[in-house]
């Protein structure tokens, strides 16, 4: 119970946190909407226009900052983000929805597949300890984790898409194709969605297999497992009941930890291959200087990691007793 | 960047395998290859870092050459869209990404040492809002919020830069100096230096850092590590100076000039190389740092090696 | 590099206001009748930093250049690259009153897309709805006007609160007349999303979704026997390589894309069908904050002027794409009637360190050891210029502009800055100097003014509408009030010609580089496409309403 208690406080904290900060950053930097507005005009409004325009996107109240902060917190509870600079006059949240479904697809499918694989692989090669999968394999995904992922993005183009013309140079699917659910359609979004998956998958893969490899081999160590040995059970059995499940438990949690990490790099891959989802419309809301876009983007990437992370905790919670107990 | 995430959760062992001063450090190096690689790797950016006249027989700056050479004797790299020469640009170009790396790696090890540490030596309330404090950094994803800040404050310096990215990379370190201070708070020794009636300082200078002087540089490593990728990534997007010489820079503006579709591969590729090469010298020294602190994972021919000569 | 940001559509400059003519009869695209020889689909290749929103509110500037043009259409056409002027919705116009009222005379026989006929009631309501909602009045067109009203059955009268000849241009080029049966009924027109458009342009939008928008030919266009195009296809490119490979697969007919190394990525493929053009419209100037001394001195400009080697900036940084400016602020080739060659030459501003030197000399500064000149208090000669960082062939020129003055002995810094900070040093004045767009127009008058009316200025510390550098002239103000005044084209010439002497003269900004129109063409399977030789209208696909006469003038092969 004390440990619930603590891992809400923690959640309503980091959420109340990323609220504020998100508050808070347009406000403390440089410029506004009203002046980048101005900008776009070129020396053609005149003031009336100017501020109809400002009371049309709802900037350049006259609001104490309290105000302000209660209001945005009341108005963020109710879902309501505010008015896209970029895609006026459409709601912050229509045009993420636009967005969501294609990074789900592509990063949400590809993080799950480089961790489902990569404990596999970590598994095996601590269970086969000294093997040709165990020498092999760390010194790789040493080097591989530490590629930037555009940089792996960029040579995935370079070899797949320059060269060799294998596969598109960017986008989602191929332009001019009517958007139906047809074999055509979906195998377009397929063919697309290879490069930036392969670059995902290549690049997250690597941590999986050594967390998993080194926490494996922690718990071979552990008593419990000698004894599964000395009583003889199927070494398959070990390896998944005991040790497997064991070594997998923390990195649940890392698992939720690093989704923040996974989603950092996948902007950078959604934007070296132009691939329309979250990351990259949030690149192009900071180009634009679209505030309520940009922050609403940020405070959806935070939630998510952050109902992730509670997730893995209590499931953690539920299948190993320990952590209760340590609380 | 989740390879740090991968060695932040490795396993904890027993701080007494930890206590290494460093000579002790030195020799483990020597012996394992994995570190071993990564020294050479990080020695030989520092030579271009440090003196890279000596390397370069052209003005990284100057555009006076002809555009998109391809690779010559004269250009080994050949030149970029403005005329200016790769391999000058590459080797000048160390100076600015090394920096960004040993900075933050130093300042937001600093950080983690002090927050971790306090937090478990202080324990009780304190400990309990600095963790949360952690966490919560642990959480909010990174990039984004670097790729906000930066955006803010794009006034191009260098200082913002290496702020930002200290800002957001001192929590994975904190959380595990934080267990590892932990366990070894109410060892006999400690006990032994409180009845003494040294004061709270003296016991976390003198007594606690030196037995995790092996995790503090695997820290060091790791935040170094994440520097590297998240300021070439910054850069990468444009949200560095551009006028900078830096990979991360040269990468933006080879990607600008579409250098992989306009047959000047070479000026996107040659810094990226740099950059994952750079990374890969900190991912090995900071693995092989976790295998010289935790015998166990070390390679299975080689352990036994080593435990025959311990002996 | 940079992409005109995704504004980039509303810097459209357009039309020349020849305004002494009263305008011709009809319109001159195609004579020919009936639905013969109509067929083909044009796809545009055109980054737009974003995916569409479907919206084509034309009074919506994020999207008015999917809608103005091709669905909704301007009072009167002017190609700016060849000062000609073509009679649109109106059949004519005519000044009176001393140049305080303007009359256009509605055309008769063209009707809205749902089958409605076009109205001089509409035009009236269009303009009133932009008085009534200021959010809508884009180009501040009731900052002049006093009022806008019906006489008899066909004709739209406009009295001016003001001389205002030059705003002809976004009164009859840049306002699009919208339906007054579907407009009046809107509760909110400012946020409107108009994703069914009834306009009187030649294409209606067939299909829309975040990523394509497929534009089809409206059978009942009133210029009989247009268009000859069926269907118009505009996909959504968020970034520029996958528009440029695009163009360069040959999958798209229209580019409007900066392309690095063009030759080789795109016109290679296809010589004998792959053209482009780039027309310079306006300049990229280097601000200099008339308040801050020394930069207030005139041989502190000038030697600056001097210092700068235009054409290698335009070379590298800018891959020749953007010609050299010139320091009369005209834009040559495209103004080349406005350019006074004469005094241009007397005052001679190629490059010439030595000169730059002597000029500084002479001012009484002395270069110190380390090469930089000092004020005679001993202050060196040392400038931050700011930046907006994102535009990255600016931070090149920059970079070029740094080194070439340093040989002259000031000292330059390059502050590259977000937009939001670039925007508020500039328009605040708190800068030294800076690189950016000047406000181009029709004619060179346009841009000039933005760069000198005092009544653009502002005080330091609160926003300027244009006039960055703070220039201040009583003589300068006088002759751009004469301007707005005349509708007389040799009057006009004279007045910028005494424009053109100030620039020159005292340098209060200088013109580094030009900026240009993006436009790619691919003559395989459509033809008819405006070139420098038939420069009937500004060709780039993102220039409004320019790309609906472009269209107007395509043929399938």
């Amino acid at each position: 119970m004390r440990y619930l208690i603590r891992r809400i406080e923690f959640f309503m904290i980091t959420l109340w946190a990323a609220l504020t900060l998100n508050f808070l950053l347009p406000r403390l930097m440089p410029g506004n909407p009203a002046l980048a507005m101005m900008a776009r005009y070129r020396g053609r409004v005149n003031p009336q226009a100017m501020h109809a325009l400002e009371v049309a996107f709802g900037v350049g109240t006259n609001q104490s900052l309290l105000e302000q902060y209660l209001h945005y917190l009341v108005n963020t509870a109710q879902g309501r983000f505010g008015t896209s600079l970029t895609f006026f006059p459409e709601p912050v949240g229509s045009v993420i929805m636009q967005a969501l479904p294609w990074t789900l697809g592509l990063v949400g499918t590809t993080t799950v597949m480089a961790f489902v694989l990569g404990t596999v692989v970590g598994m095996v090669s601590a269970w086969r300890r000294g093997g040709t999968l165990d020498s092999v394999l760390p010194p790789i995904f040493i080097m591989t984790s530490a590629f930037p992922y555009f940089f792996t993005g960029l040579l995935c183009i370079l070899i797949f898409s320059v060269a060799l013309g294998w596969f598109p140079l960017g986008f989602s699917y191929t332009l001019g194709q009517p958007v139906t659910l047809t074999w055509a359609f979906i195998g377009s979004v397929l063919d697309h969605a290879v490069l930036p998956a392969a670059t995902i998958l290549i690049t997250s893969i690597g941590g999986w297999i050594l967390t998993m490899r080194n926490n494996m081999i922690t718990t071979l160590a552990e008593d419990y497992v000698r004894m599964a040995r000395a009583k003889g059970l199927s070494p398959l059995r070990i390896m998944l009941h005991y040790a497997g499940r064991n070594a997998l438990l923390p990195n649940l949690t890392g698992f939720a930890m690093s989704l923040g990490f996974v989603i950092s790099g996948a902007i950078l891959v959604e934007y070296v291959f132009s691939y329309p989802g979250v990351g990259f419309m949030l690149l192009q809301a900071v180009e634009n200087e679209d505030y309520a876009l940009m922050q609403t983007l940020f405070l959806l990437i935070t939630v998510a990691v952050l109902v992730a992370v509670v997730v893995a905790d209590l499931a953690t919670a539920l299948l190993d007793p320990r952590t209760r107990a340590r609380g | 960047m989740d390879i740090r995430g991968a060695l932040a959760d490795a396993p904890v062992t027993g701080p007494g395998r930890r206590r290494h001063g460093f000579t002790d450090l030195a020799r483990a190096v020597r012996s394992n290859r994995k570190a071993s690689a990564g020294v050479i790797l990080l020695a030989l950016f520092s030579i271009m870092a440090l003196v890279p006249q000596w390397l370069t027989p052209y003005d990284p700056q100057s555009t006076s050459f002809r555009p998109s050479l391809a690779p010559s004797l004269r250009h080994l790299l050949g030149t970029t869209a403005y005329g200016q020469d790769v391999w000058s640009q590459l080797v000048w170009s160390a100076r600015e990404s090394l920096l960004i790396a040993v900075g933050v790696g130093l300042l937001a090890t600093a950080v983690s040492v002090i927050v971790g540490v306090a937090a478990a030596y202080l324990g009780g309330l304190p400990d309990h809002v600095l963790s949360l404090v952690t966490d919560v950094f642990l959480v909010i994803p990174t990039f984004p919020l670097i790729v906000v800040l930066a955006t803010y404050a794009k006034s191009g310096s260098l200082t913002v830069l290496i702020a930002v990215l200290v800002v957001t990379g001192w929590s994975y370190g904190a959380r595990q100096l934080r267990s590892q201070a932990l366990s070894v708070r109410n060892r006999e020794f400690l006990e032994a230096a409180r009845v003494r009636g040294e004061r709270s300082l003296y016991v976390i200078v003198v007594e606690i850092l030196p037995t995790m002087t092996s995790l503090i540089v695997a820290n060091f490593l790791g935040a170094a590590l994440y520097a590297v990728l998240a300021a070439a990534g910054l850069q990468f997007i444009g949200l560095g100076n551009a006028s900078d010489l830096s990979w991360g820079t040269m990468l933006y503006w080879a990607e600008n000039n579409s250098a992989l579709q306009v047959g000047s591969p070479l000026w996107e590729i040659m810094p990226g190389a740099c950059v994952a090469l750079l990374g890969t010298a900190f991912a090995l020294l900071n693995y092989a740092f976790d295998e010289i602190s935790n015998p166990a994972l070390r390679p299975a021919g080689r352990r036994r090696a080593a435990r025959a000569t311990d002996s | 590099m940079k992409r005109l940001r995704w504004i980039a559509p509303l810097l459209g400059v357009m039309l020349l206001v020849s305004a002494c003519s009263s305008g011709g009869s009809g319109p001159s695209p195609g004579p020919t009748t009936g639905t013969s020889g109509v067929g083909g689909t044009v796809t545009i290749s055109n980054e737009s930093g974003g995916l569409w929103t479907c919206g084509f509110n034309p009074f919506n500037p994020s999207v008015s250049f999917l809608a103005v043009g091709v669905v909704y259409e301007p009072l009167i056409y002017n190609d700016i690259l060849t000062g000609t002027n073509t009679p649109w919705l109106a059949t004519g116009y005519q000044w009176g009153a001393g140049n305080r009222t303007l009359t256009f005379t509605i055309r008769s026989g063209v009707t809205w897309s749902d089958g409605t006929p076009l109205t001089a009631a509409d035009v009236v309501y269009t303009f009133n709805l932009l008085k009534r909602y200021p959010a809508l009045d884009l180009n501040a067109v009731w900052s002049v006007l006093a009022s806008v009203t019906q006489q008899g059955s066909n004709k739209v009268v406009m009295t001016f609160s003001h001389p205002a000849v030059p705003f002809f241009y976004y009164i009859a080029d840049q306002v699009p007349i919208v339906p007054q049966h579907i407009w009046s009924k809107l509760a909110s027109p400012v946020t409107y999303k108009d994703s069914q458009p009834v306009g009187t342009g030649p294409y209606t939008v067939q299909q829309c979704t975040p990523e394509n928008i497929a534009y089809v030919r409206n059978p009942h266009y009133w210029q009989p026997g247009l268009p000859k195009i069926a269907k118009v296809e505009y996909p959504a490119f968020t970034s520029n390589p996958p528009a440029n490979t695009l163009l360069a697969t040959g999958g798209a007919q229209w580019g409007g894309q900066f392309i690095p190394n063009i030759k080789a990525f795109f016109v290679a493929k296809d010589p004998a069908h792959r053209h482009y053009w780039f027309a310079p419209t306006e300049n990229v100037d280097l601000y200099i904050n008339q308040t801050v001394y020394p930069l207030n001195v005139r041989a502190v400009r000038q030697a600056l002027a001097y210092g700068i080697n235009r054409p290698r900036v335009s070379q590298i940084a800018e891959y020749g794409y953007e010609p050299p400016g010139n320091q009369t602020g005209v834009v040559l080739p495209t103004f080349r009637s406005w350019y006074d060659s004469q005094l241009a030459s007397q005052y001679n501003y190629t490059y010439d360190p030595a000169k730059a030197i002597q000029l500084l000399r002479s001012a009484g500064f002395t270069r110190g050891s380390s090469g930089v000149f000092q004020t005679p208090s001993g202050k060196p000669l040392s400038f931050t210029i700011v930046n907006e960082g994102g535009n990255s062939d600016w931070v090149a020129a920059l970079q070029m502009v740094k080194t070439e003055l340093a040989a002259v002995g000031i000292s330059i810094q390059v502050d590259n800055l977000s937009a939001g900070a670039y925007d508020t040093a500039l328009y605040d004045g708190h800068y030294q100097l800076g690189y950016g767009f000047g406000y181009g127009g029709p004619t060179p008058y346009y841009e000039l003014r933005a760069a000198l009316f005092s009544g653009d200025s502002a005080p330091i510390g609160h926003p300027a509408a244009s006039n960055f550098e703070r220039w201040r002239s009583a003589q300068t103000d006088s002759l751009i009030s004469q301007y707005a005044s005349t509708t007389s084209v040799s009057v006009q010439h004279q007045i910028v010609d005494q424009l053109e002497k100030i620039m020159l003269q005292d340098v209060p900004l200088i013109p580094v580089t030009e900026a240009v129109d993006w436009y790619q063409y691919n003559t395989r399977s459509i033809t008819g496409w405006p070139t420098p030789s038939n420069p009937y209208a500004q060709a780039a696909p993102y220039n409004f309403p320019d790309w609906e006469v472009v269209l107007l003038h395509l043929k399938p092969r």
